[in-house]
């Protein structure tokens, strides 16, 4: 019986911290169909929000739903001048240079960070101060429920906004055929940019969930968010909602059983070997065709 | 010269190589997330080559070359077909997985009563053939500086033939280049093989430099920062990754003016200058011009 336990409480484990996953995958895949880029500040973008609310936390004592409106609105500030800065300019061709311009951001983003908060750990308020639920020999954490219930609430949430605003059509004209949405009248830069925006504030509520659930800050954030969103939203194929909540749930279950089965340094390890694996072998929901 | 601007510049010439090898990736139209990789891979074959095999130094760095152009090879074939974002997240995987790797490498051997070798996480300490052999790091400067020159040359030169020209029509459109009767394919792989060969050889340059190395030296921030510098630079000339890195090091670090907002600044810096030139500062139209100039 007991492997049976274990192994369920790993598929628990793993779609605990898939939730995570998947909330930065959505915001990573909303801002790569608009775009065609990848945004490598998208993580240290989060950290800076997430500094913010903890520096706001040591300076005052402010209760959790202030910290989470200065998280989500810095992140959102972030994200707005990685897009000007990055991306607008770039909008027609020079991929690589878009991408390396987010790179230089990224750079600053965290000094900028480290700059507010030198230390290396800082404590953050606890999301839910009770215990885990158990029920049989299983335990869920109350805050990876609250995640996953995020999760799948944006991905509502971004599905009706697609599919029944004027906002939505005029996203999914430019997804489809950028040009075709600017000659229609649609302009696409204030479309990215709300886009930008949009991904910004799910990235800081995220940020925010995830570093009340760990009850900790730390300048790893960053670049933790950025690769953990990447390879989500590699794995559920790119620029597709559903794809990036599935891809974010499947990254936590592979991380959780090959951990418990082969130890903390083959966790990675099988993560990337399985994206390696899949981008050779191109399956039809990831759609390998020249694109950033 | 004072040991600090030796210092600094011996870290541009190091550095210099994997910006080249980035370099040489981009102007074949292909970002690389994973040329650290072919830099461990360089600095571990070399530093067990020369502290464990006791293998002289040059041949070291040949069995770093080749370790680099056959594990590169290797992470590239499966990728060929891939572009854009997708062949940088596949080296990226790759580079990664090889870095946890060498994370799980041990293998040592006693040498003249002392342990040395790979020890994971902790590193691969002792390679000190250098050191041993009574180099100056005056002479090491001029080892690095004088092998990165050979391989600039090189690179110009044959930047100036067909193989050159197919390479720049492959970057600029890679279907056009099938249809002129380039092997794309083919093509993709000697670069991506050459690529790891420099990189490797630079890693094996910087594994006799510091003595010490470790799998943390080889982390993905040291490939973005390698993309940066040849972007910066610039994608005309095989001079530019050498700009872009002496930029950085030398402007910045060397300075020591912005100390605390270093990156700040330099972020900062990098994201304006690829607006108002996205192919960095000496890019094919600069180039061109300078040498119509005459």
């Amino acid at each position: 019986m007991a492997p049976v336990v274990d192994f369920l409480q790993n598929c628990l484990d793993g779609l605990s911290a898939g939730a995570a996953y998947a909330l930065l995958a959505v915001g990573f895949t909303l801002i790569f169909g608009v775009l065609r880029r990848a945004n490598l500040s998208y993580g240290p973008a989060i950290m800076l929000g997430a500094y913010a609310a903890t520096w706001l936390f040591l300076q005052t004592g402010a209760g959790l739903l202030v910290l989470f409106a200065v998280a989500v609105l810095a992140t959102v500030l972030a994200g707005t001048y990685v897009e000007r800065l990055c991306f607008a300019p770039h909008r027609k061709g020079a991929a690589a240079a878009a991408m390396v311009a987010s790179f230089a951001i990224w750079m600053q983003l965290e000094e900028l960070a480290t700059l507010l908060l030198p230390r290396h750990l800082y404590a953050f308020p606890a999301l839910y101060e009770g215990g885990p639920l158990t029920f049989g020999p299983f335990f869920v954490r109350v805050e990876s429920l609250l995640i996953l219930l995020a999760a799948v609430a944006v991905c509502v949430a971004g599905w009706k906004v697609l599919y029944a605003t004027r906002f939505g059509i005029a996203v999914r004209a430019v997804i489809d055929d950028p040009r075709a949405a600017e000659l229609s009248g649609i302009d696409v830069g204030a479309v990215s940019l709300r886009i930008f925006a949009v991904a910004s504030a799910i990235g800081g509520a995220t940020g925010f969930l995830i570093v009340a659930s760990h009850e900790q800050v730390t300048p790893m954030l960053g670049m933790w968010s950025t690769l953990k969103g990447m390879l989500a939203m590699m794995l559920g194929g790119l620029g597709s909602l559903p794809g990036a909540i599935a891809g974010g749930l499947a990254l936590g279950l592979i991380e959780a059983h090959s951990q418990w089965y082969f130890g903390p340094q083959f966790r990675d390890f099988i993560a990337y070997l399985l994206l390696f694996v899949l981008l050779a072998a191109r399956p039809p929901w990831m759609n390998t065709r020249s694109a950033y | 010269m004072d040991e600090y601007a030796i210092g600094v510049l011996t870290s541009v010439g190091l550095l210099s190589f994997v910006a080249t090898s980035a370099y040489l990736l981009l102007i074949a139209g292909e970002l690389s997330f994973g040329q650290q990789a072919f830099f461990g891979v360089g600095a571990y074959a070399a530093g067990i080559a020369t502290a464990m095999l006791g293998l002289p130094l040059f041949l070291g760095l040949l069995i770093a070359m080749a370790c680099g152009a056959a594990v590169a090879a290797l992470v590239g074939l499966p990728a060929l077909r891939l572009r854009g974002l997708y062949f940088a997240m596949a080296t990226l995987a790759a580079a990664e997985m090889l870095r946890i790797l060498f994370e799980l490498f041990h293998w040592q051997v006693e040498v003249g009563g002392e342990v040395v070798g790979p020890d994971g996480t902790q590193g691969f300490r002792g390679i000190r053939w250098v050191f041993e052999r009574g180099v100056e790091p005056l002479g090491f400067l001029a080892l690095v500086w004088g092998m990165l020159a050979v391989v600039l040359v090189v690179i110009h030169l044959l930047e100036r033939t067909r193989l050159g020209s197919a390479v720049r029509a492959l970057g600029e459109d890679p279907e056009l280049a099938g249809t002129l009767g380039i092997d794309v394919l083919r093509l993709k792989l000697a670069v991506v093989a050459a690529a790891g060969a420099l990189a490797a050889l630079g890693g094996a340059l910087f594994a006799h430099h510091n003595t010490y190395i470790e799998p943390r030296n080889f982390d993905i921030m040291l490939g973005v920062h390698t993309l940066a510098y040849a972007l910066i630079g610039g994608l005309g000339t095989v001079v530019g990754p050498l700009l872009g890195v002496a930029l950085d090091l030398g402007l910045l670090e060397g300075t020591r003016v912005f100390q605390g907002y270093r990156m700040i600044v330099f972020g900062g810096l990098v994201a304006l200058l690829l607006i108002w030139r996205p192919r960095g500062l000496l890019d094919e139209r600069v180039v061109h011009w300078l040498r119509t100039r005459r």
